[in-house]
């Protein structure tokens, strides 16, 4: 699906991705864990095409990303960025319905207002419609980009891949883990999804794999029950944690603050 | 949503034919038919038609009202397409020095003409000025876009006084045009700084169109590239938006219709900055929508400013710039105090 071969990025002489490899097979659900500044929002932003690539580092459906036509890749890929907008004076549907726009020139179909309506229902965002953007709550405005995110994939293309940067911020707890079941149902369909997290329990509980950075190192690329031992994390983390077990699915459980002893 | 911007589409469409109809019926001179007579006669192939009648009719009004549609459609078109850029309802062409960028050049050009015009073929000098203004408008453009646009990110402060610091060079540079200027070309620029439609003809209007014409088909498709710019540049290089092609044609193209319009018309303030403020209050900052309707509503403010200064201190009349300034301004301060609260 995804390949990423020695990435290098770097921003005035300050190396933030360092010699970074791994491949995302369909139907993958990738986390990307790691302290501030260990580069995953970088690398997220590197892979979804938005840096300039240099070498010719990163695949997609064994096609480099910087390739792909421009109009094609949006209905393959879609990304949803950290940072949101705080100025964007429309009404919530308009804001979902830019989801819509690789798929018509003027008006849109009844295709796309029905995508709009699914993922707004699924988002818990359809009673906003008719509001204003600028007077949401973060977390409002988080659900109300995701519903649009997951708008742009609405298709009948197979093993689309959808790239998120801390879709879990602002949200509350019912909310965070609708989030994760709506994309652990979408990597069911073959799709794959990389999502950075900051929860690490969370990614335990939801991911296929997870992706562990550390100043723009790559330090593990496993399992979970393989990257979250108290070694690493303790390690990672710079900051001491227990690993015992989630009684309810047999995932690792991390507890932070305290060693076993 | 759809059926509401089919309604007022349609209502607006409505008041600006009733808008030309007025236009073309009042004014200063006394038909010796009517002017209702002068059509039907026209219609019925009838020979009694007074050829000064027949003038007025089609040889000054009909041009101007033709030239006030597409000049107002050029501007805000024009003001729409950049607020969107700059992300700010503020950024109207005028405000921001493109318009003054454009009047200096023209200014220029005509002063500096006379020594020049000898060596220059005939059919260029006309256009020379048109050509001069709109490269006065790029420059202006380029010139106040880098100044405030870091990674994508519009200073809205360093914009504004960008546009004060070339208006006031402009100023200065017409004032010291006027000093040297002999009589005809004092009357030129006095034209060119508060605005006419008063010169219109076909063969203006012909050039006109064909530029208007280019530059909104370029544009008004930009809807959804202005919406998505809203989310930041990267998002929308996600939804399949080429940004920095988008920029590029808005920058050329309002560019080379302010240009255009300002060579024709002189400066006509404020037009950017009315019309998408009053569609905005309808359908927020949909651009989908307040672009093909600022056509519609910029043709409008410009056909009822210009009867305006017709008909208001007839056989006089007033410029059309006051016209437009009297009704930006109320605007520009509302646009204000609303931008106050959002500090």
């Amino acid at each position: 699906m995804l390949k990423a071969k020695n990435v290098r990025f770097a921003v005035k002489n300050h190396l933030l991705l360092d010699e970074i490899s791994f491949a995302a097979e369909k139907g993958e659900f990738i986390a990307i864990l790691g302290p501030n500044g260990a580069g995953k929002s970088t690398l997220l932003s590197y892979i979804s095409n938005e840096l300039e690539q240099k070498n010719k580092t990163v695949l997609f459906k064994e096609k480099l990303i910087s390739q792909w036509d421009k109009r094609e890749l949006p209905l393959h890929k879609a990304k949803f960025s950290q940072h949101q907008a705080g100025d964007i004076t429309l009404e919530i549907k308009d804001v979902v319905m830019m989801g819509r726009y690789p798929y018509f020139d003027n008006t849109p179909s009844e295709k796309d207002g029905q995508a709009v309506e699914k993922w707004m229902e699924a988002t818990d965002t359809t009673h906003l419609k008719n509001r204003s953007y600028e007077h949401l709550s973060g977390g409002e405005r988080q659900r109300v980009h995701l519903a649009r995110v997951l708008t742009q994939l609405e298709n009948n293309i197979e093993n689309k891949i959808i790239l998120l940067d801390e879709p879990l911020n602002n949200l509350d707890v019912s909310h965070q883990f609708k989030t994760l079941e709506i994309i652990k149902n979408l990597t069911e369909k073959n799709n794959t999804a990389i999502v950075v997290l900051h929860d690490i329990n969370l990614a335990s509980q939801f991911a296929d794999k997870i992706l562990l950075l550390k100043k723009g190192k790559l330090v593990a690329y496993d399992t979970p029950a393989n990257v979250l031992t108290e070694e690493m994390i303790s390690e990672v983390y710079n900051f001491p944690c227990y690993v015992s077990v989630n009684p309810i699915n047999q995932q690792p459980l991390i507890l932070f603050g305290q060693n076993k002893k | 949503m759809q059926k509401k911007v089919q309604l007022y589409r349609l209502l607006l469409i409505l008041l600006l034919i009733t808008l030309v109809v007025i236009s073309l019926f009042v004014g200063a001179y006394n038909f010796e038919n009517s002017v209702l007579n002068t059509f039907l006669n026209l219609f019925t192939g009838s020979e009694r038609i007074s050829a000064s009648d027949h003038f007025v009719l089609f040889q000054l009004r009909m041009p101007r009202i033709i030239m006030a549609i597409l000049i107002g459609s050029a501007l805000a078109v024009a003001g729409t397409c950049l607020q969107g850029m700059f992300k700010n309802p503020l950024a109207s062409p005028d405000l921001i020095g493109i318009t003054s960028g454009a009047v200096l050049f023209a200014a220029v050009t005509i002063v500096l003409g006379a020594s020049i015009r000898p060596f220059i073929p005939e059919a260029l000098h006309y256009s020379l000025i048109s050509i001069m203004a709109f490269v006065g408008a790029i420059l202006t453009m380029s010139f106040v876009y880098k100044m405030s646009t870091t990674n994508g990110r519009t200073n809205i402060v360093i914009l504004l006084l960008s546009g004060v610091a070339i208006t006031a060079l402009t100023g200065a540079a017409t004032g010291m045009l006027t000093y040297l200027s002999t009589d005809e070309e004092l009357r030129n620029l006095t034209f060119w700084t508060l605005g006419s439609l008063a010169g219109a003809n076909w063969t203006k209007n012909l050039v006109l169109a064909i530029v208007v014409i280019t530059g909104l088909l370029f544009l008004v498709g930009k809807g959804k590239a202005l919406n998505a710019m809203m989310l930041g540049e990267r998002d929308a290089q996600h939804l399949g938006i080429d940004v920095e092609k988008t920029k590029k044609q808005i920058v050329i193209f309002s560019a080379l219709m302010v240009g255009t319009a300002v060579s024709f018309a002189g400066t006509i303030g404020f037009v950017g900055l009315i019309v998408p403020y009053i569609l905005r209050l309808l359908f927020k900052s949909n651009y989908t929508v307040i672009l093909p309707l600022s056509i519609i509503l910029g043709s409008i403010i410009m056909v009822l400013a210009d009867t305006i200064s017709r008909v208001i201190v007839q056989p006089a009349e007033l410029p059309i710039g006051i016209l437009t300034a009297i009704m930006g301004a109320p605007v520009f301060i509302a646009i204000l105090i609303r931008f106050k609260k959002t500090l």
